[in-house]
């Protein structure tokens, strides 16, 4: 089995601009991961998220070298209308992104796109909406709902859709702690429930972490750190250096590895941080 | 600039606000805030945070109660009066720029006050300094600019009016760090150099952490807590009721208090040296 | 209380029992009725008429005291415009002067009867706006058939012009904070200041727009090409049932325009000559 998202030696540049945005990108991606994309602004993951659902190069004009391929098949090479199927992309601004009249519409909208029935409509609407717990909202205008339940209806609508991979550009960077939350388990209960590949996109790693299978770092265009979560997240050097500063509990930990003084796992979530900081000190207390 | 005047400089006195279709956004709040502060405002959404911030510099006037800066009352003052002791800094930049060009954007505040010219001409030239824009940026248009620019002109385009006081809604929202660190660091500037009274409206705690010094948490319309950062941050009642949760770090040390550190901790650094204290290295 | 296109409705208001087909017929067949009416007294029963079905629909009358102002200033605009540069034909009967100005009882009596023409159309476009939710008006051209391309550009509208309102607001108050004060200053000045919001509420939406296209191609939608001839399941259509009430209803207006072009064309009826109100008025106005 290929993998789903199969990148190699991608670059591509914006036509007006001087430099790539992205520069020998070589990634693959096995179907059910869930993975995390991190990296500075201007470090072209919005451009690589992009590329999956062949916005670029369909909307955006610039210079391709390489492939990009969704289950084996080049992205350019899919007729329209096929890859929105395959990969299925949530934006960063909940206010642009909601393209109809009520929630129960916009969840609706992209599945007509397709061609569905009304039956498999209603199955898929009924799926959904548990979900994301959205059957309260359904009759409710855009200007009647939170940005954070507008993200979830996003999400949502997009998960409609049944692609197989669902691609989320920094999903919570317009939300407070709150919504941003809800997002999250949104996508922990995907995660549980489903064989959809996730890819995240974010700047805040506290929710991000505990969820994500593969971590992989953009820094100017390139990939410059990618790797299963726990080993990722030792290399603090690499990631300070690309502007990357992980949750207070990673930071701890890398706080006391750069003085020699821990040399264990990396606790990924507040939890296991905790945890880790006990068995430290009652190490101290049998020495 | 730097008043050493020992009344505050704003006062909240049992203010009340109503929005126009009757709703209560807030509800008896009593604040002061002194020269020289830096405090974080915080609170979810919709716990009139953002209404409070409008009502300190005159843009909402309060339907009972007084808000009283640098001695005036907002309610009988004029808006331009107002602007000139306390700016707001609103969240999306492109909610104020319309100028043509860098130079009549930050001049724009200015005219408005009705200055002479060759005033107008200084204080845009200092406030451009004061943000880091250059000669070179004054004629190009605010729209072609990236966001961390504009963020700056709309910045200096409020320094311009020199207001003792600066509210920002919102700084490192949509932000990576290092952008967010640049800005809260010339925040900090603008406070330690120049003696500006900070405030930011944020959801972001390790930013609160690690710059404000006070913390004032709303939910509900009603001030929940008020006080320095780490009293806040380990008041769990009040940040329970309105979803607020203090940075990691903090947590970790909160819940580590049994194994000897100090429950206060605002920073990484401050937690590793407990840690290795408590190690007796 | 539902949100509609102007106003708001109470939940129990009879009109939600009316597919928004008939609501868009009754629109577009009745303002075509004052076209047919000359003599304004019938213009006006129209209009009470309407007034008294958007009372049974539980519409608050009190915002009808917006238009009372619109009303009054068209009526001065038409009456004056008719009456200084009205038609002029040997035979018209002299009122008086007015500043030098001869006043014509045919240039009065013209001005009333456009008058009483447009009025109804008005009345009639406040009650669909006040009686129709923006998803009544989509499910209304869908029934129509009209291409789903064009219905969804006509929702984006709607939507926008929430979201333009909504920035607006803010961008007055970021002028605000930036010392920009109205209080005391003149209209023009105003009117000149207000262009000025153009700018960036146009630089909003042009950020948006990127957005909203990349999401519109994310949910598989294409305004032309192959993928844009799939056959839609049309969802929206599935919370209004056409019932037989609604099939009396459209037969009955298209109906009451059959009677109408019969009545009109066949009897003589709703013209100038058939009218009561207009001889009165000339007698009252001539012979003093």
């Amino acid at each position: 089995m290929p993998p789903i998202v199969e990148i190699q030696n991608y670059s591509w540049r914006y036509l007006r601009a001087e430099q790539p945005a992205l520069q020998d990108i070589n990634l693959s991606i096995e179907e059910g991961a869930f993975v995390g994309v991190i990296g500075p602004n201007g470090s072209g993951k919005t451009t690589l998220a992009y590329s999956l659902n062949g916005l670029i190069p369909g909307q955006y004009q610039g210079i391709k070298e390489g492939t990009v391929k969704i289950a084996g098949t080049e992205v350019e090479a899919y007729k329209p209308g096929e890859l929105p199927q395959m990969v299925g992309v949530v934006f960063s601004d909940p206010e642009a992104q909601f393209t109809a009249m009520t929630v129960e519409d916009e969840l609706v909208f992209g599945m007509e796109n397709l061609g569905l029935s009304l039956a498999e409509m209603r199955e898929r609407l009924d799926w959904v909406t548990d979900l994301t717990q959205l059957k309260p909202l359904l009759e409710k205008p855009p200007y009647e709902i939170s940005g954070g339940q507008k993200q979830r209806v996003a999400l949502a609508a997009v998960l409609a859709m049944m692609p197989r991979v669902m691609v989320l550009d920094e999903p919570t960077s317009m939300l407070d702690p709150v919504s941003r939350k809800r997002v999250f388990d949104v996508l922990a209960r995907l995660k549980r429930e489903s064989h959809n590949t996730v890819i995240v996109i974010e700047h805040n790693l506290e929710n991000l972490v505990p969820l994500a299978d593969r971590m992989i770092l953009l820094h100017n265009g390139r990939v410059a750190l990618e790797g299963e979560t726990g080993g990722f997240f030792r290399q603090a050097a690499t990631l300070e250096q690309a502007g990357v500063y992980p949750p207070g509990g990673i930071a701890f930990f890398h706080g006391l590895m750069q003085r020699g003084a821990y040399t264990g796992e990396i606790p990924l979530t507040l939890d296991a941080a905790v945890a880790a900081l006990e068995g430290l000190m009652e190490n101290r207390r049998h020495e | 600039m730097s008043d050493i005047s020992h009344s505050p400089y704003i006062e909240v006195q049992r203010m009340s606000y109503s929005y126009p279709d009757g709703t209560q956004a807030l509800r008896d709040i009593n604040l002061s805030i002194d020269h020289g502060e830096f405090i974080a405002l915080v609170g979810q959404n919709g716990s009139g945070k953002t209404t409070l911030s409008k009502c300190l510099n005159g843009l909402y006037k309060p339907t009972r109660g007084d808000v009283i800066v640098d001695g005036l009352n907002t309610r009988a003052t004029s808006i331009v009066q107002m602007v000139r002791r306390v700016g707001y800094v609103f969240q999306n930049p492109d909610h104020q720029l319309f100028s043509a060009n860098v130079w009549d954007e930050i001049a724009y505040g200015p005219r408005n006050l009705q200055l002479p010219k060759d005033e107008v001409k200084a204080r845009v030239e200092e406030a451009a300094g004061i943000v880091g824009l250059t000669a070179d940026d004054f004629e190009e248009h605010p729209f072609f600019l990236t966001k961390g620019m504009r963020q700056r002109v709309a910045i200096a385009s409020i320094l311009a009016l020199q207001p003792h006081a600066i509210m920002v809604d919102e700084p490192t929202t949509g932000q990576d760090i290092p952008q967010s660190l640049e800005i809260m660091n010339f925040l900090q500037h603008l406070h330690d150099e120049q003696g500006y009274i900070i405030i930011i409206i944020t959801h972001d705690m390790p930013i609160v952490a690690r710059y404000a010094k006070r913390v004032i948490a709303m939910g509900q319309g009603q001030v929940l807590a008020d006080g320095p950062t780490a009293d806040v941050f380990a008041d769990s009642a009040a940040l329970a009721q309105t979803f607020v949760e203090p940075p990691q770090i903090t947590q970790l040390a909160q819940r580590s208090a049994h194994l000897g550190f100090d429950p206060r901790a605002l920073s990484v650094e401050e937690l590793v040296q407990q840690y290795l204290v408590l190690r007796g290295r | 209380m539902n949100k509609t296109l102007l106003g708001y409705v109470p939940e129990r208001s009879p009109i939600y029992a009316i597919h928004p087909f008939v609501k868009l017929f009754f629109l577009l067949v009745a303002s075509l009725f004052p076209l047919f009416i000359s003599a304004p007294e019938w213009n006006f029963g129209l209009i009470i008429f309407v007034l008294l079905l958007m009372l049974y629909s539980r519409i608050d009358m009190r915002i009808m005291r917006i238009y009372v102002p619109v009303a009054i200033s068209m009526a001065s605009i038409i009456f004056l415009a008719y009456v200084v540069l009205g038609g002029f034909h040997p035979e018209f009967a002299e009122i008086g002067s007015l500043l030098g100005i001869r006043v014509y009882w045919e240039r009065i009596r013209d001005a009333i009867v456009v008058y009483f023409r447009i009025l109804p159309m008005i009345v009639m476009m406040v009650f669909f706006l006040n009686t129709s939710r923006e998803r009544d008006v989509i499910v209304a051209m869908r029934t129509l058939r009209i291409p789903f391309v064009v219905t969804y550009v006509f929702a984006m509208a709607l939507r926008s012009a929430g979201m333009v309102i909504e920035d607006f607001g803010i961008v007055r108050q970021a002028e605000q904070a930036r010392g920009f004060d109205t209080h005391g200053k003149s209209l023009p000045y105003r009117l000149r200041k207000y262009v000025m919001y153009m700018i960036p509420l146009f630089a909003l939406s042009l950020r948006r727009a990127e957005e909203f296209s990349n999401a519109l191609i994310a949910r598989g939608f294409a305004f032309t090409g192959p993928a844009s001839k799939t056959k839609r399941a049309d969802y929206i259509l599935t919370h209004y049932r056409f019932t037989r009430l609604d099939a009396v209803l459209t037969a009955l207006i298209g109906l009451a325009f059959a009677a109408l072009l019969v009545l009109r064309y066949g009897f003589g009826w709703f013209t100038l000559d058939r009218s009561v109100f207009l001889p009165w008025l000339e007698n009252l106005l001539l012979h003093r």
